[in-house]
């Protein structure tokens, strides 16, 4: 009732969007992850919403958050006339509405109650294993359809599986959380959030302003020229990186081809026959440098394609824009093309009890590498 | 002049002075024979709040003795710091090493100086006698300079209504107050509350029904006219930052009625204890401010 606002919108035309949620921490999490520029740009399309953000032009981060996550999403197309096919590989042809949005400001008011802090994460974490086998195994196509292969693969193996933990149950049950329904009439009308922890609580309405979307930095990722290939639990990497102290201010990743495999003995080596590192990151600063080298197992590093040795330097105040993403993910995918464009793709858990709809979203960030050191 | 009390409600008094303390650094104390009165008007606080607040002697303290030429009132001015710190370790609830048996609080000179002494005697966990003395430096105000002392004026409030738990309101607020420096408060004769922000940006509407209206008893008088419609709101706009430092006391809050007198100013009163048997009110006055909406 306290939607009066856009009521009356709402008998001309349909709202573009229209999605609600009984408990925010989930889309709360996937929003901080990206959260380190204010302004955001959300695309809208059929399957869900995509958000993007970047810093300084290098640094590229987006959020892929599926429809499915919510418990209710309906998207009416802006333009009738265009064609309802999202399976172009052009972003810019899709069937989908664009605006930017001040992110801060929409994360702090999924949170006015304070209780979209913590998402269920941390619960998923450990019960990781084995679960995500399908995740980027293909790695072949192009990036916009491999992400909606991934998601189908996802889903069938989830379905399949059934082994979603019991925690996410518990997680969900015990704490209630707070319900959301956020509607967006479409360009040039702000986006509405209807928030309420319980039916005899408060509630907040949230009408953020959505401005005109411009365009972002492309960075393309042709997996034709990738170098150099990982899939890590993340608690690996985020442990290496958060080792690192803040004023570091390049970090390299260093990867040489894995010896051939003769007998299964060879992968448990930490470093190549002559010394030199399979993957290696290393952190320099004013007060010194940090090396850290992960052996080649199984149990460590999942996937380690690399095709020739490769060392690339990015900026430390960059990759540490990714901790927050990595702290709540389950699995890192780490590529890296000819030219050092970093390409980091984060798993993050839905703590949906229903396994067999919930398709987990992911955070990707692109970075591009610092000059001086192509190789 | 002569002041002399134990201090029974240690954890008590120390909440009080916690939720004083936030708002400003010095506070004037003005003891009467059954009333402790704590005022804190300075003109430089943010947004112009000012607290206004009546304890009764009996809830706090025990064998109290006052005695000034000024009819048995004693009014000065000190530290909220220092008497903060002084009270928490007197309080219980502090994990001090000692339990503390009795406080006394009295009026003394030192070097010169008039000061608020407090002589706390415990006992530590070995059994032994402890005995530890705070003096809180304080300046006595001529009976000239204390009735210049003025409670803001304000008109008959629009609406009376009881807040939801302040800790249920801080952080909203919290989210609310780096969002924007102004604060609508809304609020009409029928339950409902609303707390909004505007900016360009975002707005942000906050909204309670069921929430309960009150006439204060007391002053209560019968001429709330009754044809006025119970669902209109009554708004003030007060500076987000004077709301949020209110809401510090909600550390020893139990009910706290609102009053909004339209566009002008808002009146908080947070009751210590019980609202039937209240041991005594802490009165916040929030000024409105004018800008153009």
């Amino acid at each position: 009732m306290s939607q009066n606002g856009e009521e009356s919108e709402e008998v001309h035309l349909p709202p573009v969007l229209k999605a609600s949620v009984h408990d925010v921490r989930y889309f709360a999490a996937l929003l901080r992850g990206v959260n380190f520029v204010n302004r955001a740009t959300v695309t809208i399309t059929k399957t869900g919403f995509v958000v993007v953000v970047e810093e300084a032009r290098t640094l590229l981060a987006t959020a892929y958050i599926f429809a499915d996550i919510f418990d209710e999403y309906t998207y009416n197309s802006e333009s009738p006339a265009a064609p309802q096919d999202s399976q172009n590989s052009e972003p810019e042809e899709e069937d989908n509405s664009a605006f930017e949005i001040p992110l801060n400001t929409l994360i702090e008011c999924l949170n006015i109650f304070g209780t979209a802090g913590s998402s269920g994460s941390a619960a998923g974490a450990g019960a990781a294993t084995g679960k995500y086998k399908k995740w980027k195994r293909g790695g072949d196509d192009s990036d916009q359809e491999g992400d909606d292969d991934d998601a189908h693969g996802r889903r069938s193996s989830n379905g399949t599986g059934g082994n979603k933990s019991i925690d996410h149950y518990f997680g969900n049950a015990a704490d209630k959380g707070t319900g959301m329904r956020m509607t967006y009439a479409g360009s040039g009308f702000p986006l509405t959030l209807l928030i309420a922890e319980d039916a005899a609580g408060p509630t907040t309405t949230c009408e953020i302003t959505t401005y005109e979307a411009e365009a972002n930095l492309q960075l393309p990722f042709e997996p034709d020229r990738m170098v150099l290939k990982i899939i890590l639990k993340s608690s690996w990497l985020r442990d290496a990186l958060s080792e690192l102290d803040p004023s570091c201010d390049k970090l390299t990743f260093i990867g040489n081809p894995p010896p051939a495999v003769i007998n299964g003995k060879q992968r448990q080596q930490p470093r190549l026959a002559n010394g030199t590192p399979m993957l290696r990151i290393q952190a320099a600063g004013t007060f010194g440098s940090t090396e850290m080298d992960y052996p080649n197992d199984r149990d460590v590093l999942e996937t380690f394609e690399c095709t020739r040795p490769v060392t690339f330097s990015y900026r430390f105040g960059h990759i540490s824009r990714t901790l927050r993403a990595l702290q709540s993910s389950t699995k890192t995918s780490l590529r890296i093309d000819d030219e050092g464009l970093l390409s980091l793709q984060f798993l993050m858990p839905s703590p949906k009890a229903k396994a067999e709809a919930a398709a987990d979203a992911f955070i990707e960030f692109r970075c591009l590498p610092l000059d001086d050191e192509l190789v | 002049m002569r002041f002399r009390a134990s201090i029974e409600n240690a954890d008590t008094f120390f909440r009080i002075i916690q939720a004083v303390e936030k708002l400003q650094k010095k506070c004037i104390m003005k003891f009467s024979e059954d009333v402790m009165y704590i005022i804190c008007n300075s003109e430089a606080n943010e947004g112009g709040i000012q607290v206004w607040s009546q304890i009764k002697v009996d809830s706090l303290f025990t064998s109290y003795r006052i005695q000034s030429n000024a009819s048995n009132v004693i009014t000065m001015a000190l530290s909220s710091e220092a008497l903060l710190a002084t009270l928490k370790s007197a309080s219980t609830s502090s994990k001090s090493a000692y339990e503390t048996e009795e406080i006394v609080m009295k009026l003394a000179k030192k070097n010169d100086q008039a000061v608020l002494s407090f002589e706390i005697s415990g006992m530590t966990r070995q059994g032994r006698k402890v005995r530890v003395a705070h003096d809180v430096k304080i300046e006595v105000m001529k009976p000239a300079d204390v009735a210049n002392l003025k409670e803001p004026m304000c008109p008959e409030p629009d609406v009376h209504i009881i807040l939801p738990p302040l800790q249920k309101l801080r952080p909203i607020v919290e989210r609310l107050r780096p969002m924007s420096d102004f604060l609508g408060v809304r609020a009409n004769n029928n339950g409902r509350l609303q707390l909004s922000i505007r900016t360009d940006t975002v707005n942000v509407d906050t909204e309670w029904k069921n929430c309960k209206n009150t006439n204060r008893a007391s002053t209560a008088s019968q001429d709330s006219e009754p044809d006025r419609d119970p669902d209109e709101l009554f708004s003030v706009l007060v500076s987000t930052k004077s709301f949020f430092k209110f809401l510090n006391s909600h550390v020893v809050s139990t009910t706290t009625i609102a009053c909004i007198c339209r566009d002008h100013c808002m009146i908080l009163y947070v009751y210590v204890g019980d609202l039937a048997d209240a041991g005594g009110v802490l009165t916040f006055y929030i000024p409105g401010q004018l800008i153009d909406e």
